[in-house]
């Protein structure tokens, strides 16, 4: 889990003060909070061979997170596809020490569920607005899994 | 959530600590998905042998690999035995029954294999060597709950039988396995099981390359979580072509369940599929989107092929019979290599039919319980090609040969002129 000396709703990062910017809530599905850099993608990883399991950087050709890590980040992906081994390829990467610190599935299904139980970091779902338009890649967020929020730092 | 009586033992501890781990992660599954209760899970379709995703845990030791991969757990604990009401298979296996050349496991690691799948068997699990274990004895009743590590065996299972299972994942099927419950959530329940969008069908997939490519080009069009209800006047597909069917679109859109009206027995009209709802919307499959499908699976020019894959999922024994009557007297070209995946059982009805012989004259290989995707590519593979969508689709990730896609007939003909022969 990525820790950040916690002051409040101010973040200095990469030399910038931020602040929380927004909160969304959804439902919290999993407990805790943690932070991290954002990465969002409406189109989902192929899980089967998607991310690379020692290095969590995700290898799936042409997609738009391609050749960047989930390491420590807030993962937000819309649904699950291809094999229902999908879990798997996340629940490796952690245990190489890659994998993410928060989940965010605005709608579950079977195998992100699954992954999130598998994973056991914060989780926040049943999201109404549409995240794929107010958070981009690399945005730092705090994730609370209790009270299911979604604070972006700007 | 509820839990009853014994399922509060099972997590206490009282029947021991393997069945407690696998509870453990099947109720946080449950509580995340807002589960009201658990519901008893009769077969299992799990995911066995030494897969590569299990390198991340640097130990040799079975049970230390088992703890953390499957049971999420940090504390070893040593796998006794499934749960006693559960009947298990073992799925698609690491290893391949002939290894040929390029493909060979190290002997160090086949050994691995076969020292984790006798634990998997002295736990009680058959090994059942195959992604097709609806065709294998493998045969959960309609309303009956199943998990199943294999994304087509669901849809099917789910479609075709009325039986209930979800997607999971593979170590929620383990967890299953053991404690012999999952959350009573998803496709376990009924209002979970109601169409969402119509799909009017209005192209006539006839062969069984025909609905491979049809489950890709609704695949690609369905939104997420949706249960399509197919309608239209198309021809009535059977059961293998459904099996090419479901793994496609499985594999494009997720789809854990497909009512086909007329055909599949929760959709005996499409009112009943659709529970006399509105659907969400109605997708129109036409001659284009098929064109366009096609266009996204192949794309390159014609080129010598190194390598022929066919047989995902695994063969029906119909499909193999028909393969070997198109290679009687025929011969492969010696710088493309043809393998043929079915289970073990199917292998050796094909054996005893004479199939076997008449492929491997010919100079292709039939194998068993595994494929590229989970056992690798051979040596120097520069172009493949694939009867499957799926098997294209998932290859993309695996190698970086240049891929092309077909019907079986096409893959054959050229495996004989060693260059593509297809669209």
């Amino acid at each position: 889990m990525a820790r950040v000396p916690a002051v409040g709703n101010q973040r200095f990062l990469g030399g910038a003060l931020m602040r929380v910017k927004k909160i969304i809530t959804g439902r919290g599905a999993w407990g805790g909070i943690a932070e991290g850099h954002a990465m969002i993608s409406s189109r989902t990883i192929t899980g089967w061979g998607g991310v690379d399991i020692f290095t969590g950087t995700v290898v799936e050709p042409g997609h738009p997170l391609e050749g960047m890590s989930i390491k420590d980040s807030v993962l937000i992906l819309d649904d699950s596809k291809g094999s229902n081994g999908w879990s798997v390829f996340f629940h490796a990467a952690k245990e190489a020490g890659c994998g993410p610190a928060a989940l965010v599935f605005p709608r579950l299904d079977s195998r992100t569920a699954v992954t999130a139980a598998v994973l056991n970091v914060p989780l926040v779902t049943d999201v109404a607005e549409d995240l794929f338009t107010l958070i981009q890649i690399g945005d730092w967020l705090r994730i609370d899994g209790d009270r299911g929020s979604i604070e972006i730092f700007t | 959530m509820n839990l009853s009586d014994n399922e509060k033992q099972i997590l206490d501890g009282h029947e021991g600590p393997v069945r407690q781990k696998a509870m453990e992660l099947i109720v946080r599954y449950g509580r995340i998905v807002g589960a009201e209760a658990l519901c008893r899970v009769t077969w299992a379709d799990l995911f066995c042998g030494s897969h590569h995703y299990l390198d991340v845990v640097s130990s040799d030791d079975f049970d230390v690999i088992f703890s953390r991969m499957s049971l999420c757990s940090s504390e070893t604990v040593r796998l006794e035995a499934m749960d006693d009401q559960c009947i298990c298979f073992s799925g698609v296996d690491a290893d391949c029954s002939d290894v040929p050349k390029g493909m060979l496991m190290p002997p160090e690691e086949k050994a691995r294999n076969a020292r984790f799948l006798s634990r998997f068997v002295d736990a009680g699990v058959v090994l059942s060597g195959n992604c097709i274990p609806y065709l294998t004895g493998f045969i959960p009743l309609m309303g009956e709950h199943f998990v199943s590590c294999e994304s087509s065996a669901v849809l099917f299972m789910n479609s075709v039988w009325g039986a209930c299972g979800n997607g999971d994942g593979i170590e929620a099927s383990f967890c299953a396995a053991i404690c012999g419950r999952t959350p009573l959530a998803g496709k376990h329940l009924p209002e979970h099981r109601i169409g969402t969008d119509v799909v009017a069908v209005n192209v006539e997939p006839k062969s069984i390359h025909d609905w491979d490519l049809f489950g890709y080009a609704l695949g690609r069009q369905l939104p997420p979580h949706a249960i399509p209800v197919l309608t239209g006047d198309f021809p009535r597909p059977n059961s293998i072509q459904l099996k090419a069917f479901f793994a496609a679109l499985a594999c494009a859109a997720g789809t854990e369940l497909c009512h086909i009206v007329g055909l599949t027995p929760e959709a005996r009209t499409c009112e009943r599929a659709l529970n006399d709802r509105k659907p969400k919307q109605t997708i129109q499959i036409g001659v284009a989107d098929m064109m366009a499908a096609m266009q996204e699976l192949n794309g390159h020019e014609r080129q010598r092929i190194d390598y022929v894959s066919l047989g995902c999922p695994h063969y029906h024994i119909n499909e193999l019979r028909r393969i070997a009557a198109f290679l009687v007297g025929k011969r492969l070209h010696p710088d493309t290599t043809v393998h043929l995946w079915t289970a073990g059982s199917i292998k050796q009805m094909a054996d005893q039919c004479g199939y076997t012989n008449t492929i491997e004259k010919a100079g292709a290989t039939l194998l068993t319980s595994s494929c590229p995707s989970t056992r690798g590519y051979p040596d120097g593979v520069r172009t493949a090609a694939y009867d499957s969508a799926k098997q294209r689709l998932c290859a993309a990730q695996e190698t970086d040969a240049n891929l092309f896609y077909g019907s079986w007939q096409e893959c054959l003909q050229s495996a004989i002129s060693g260059f593509w022969e297809g669209r």
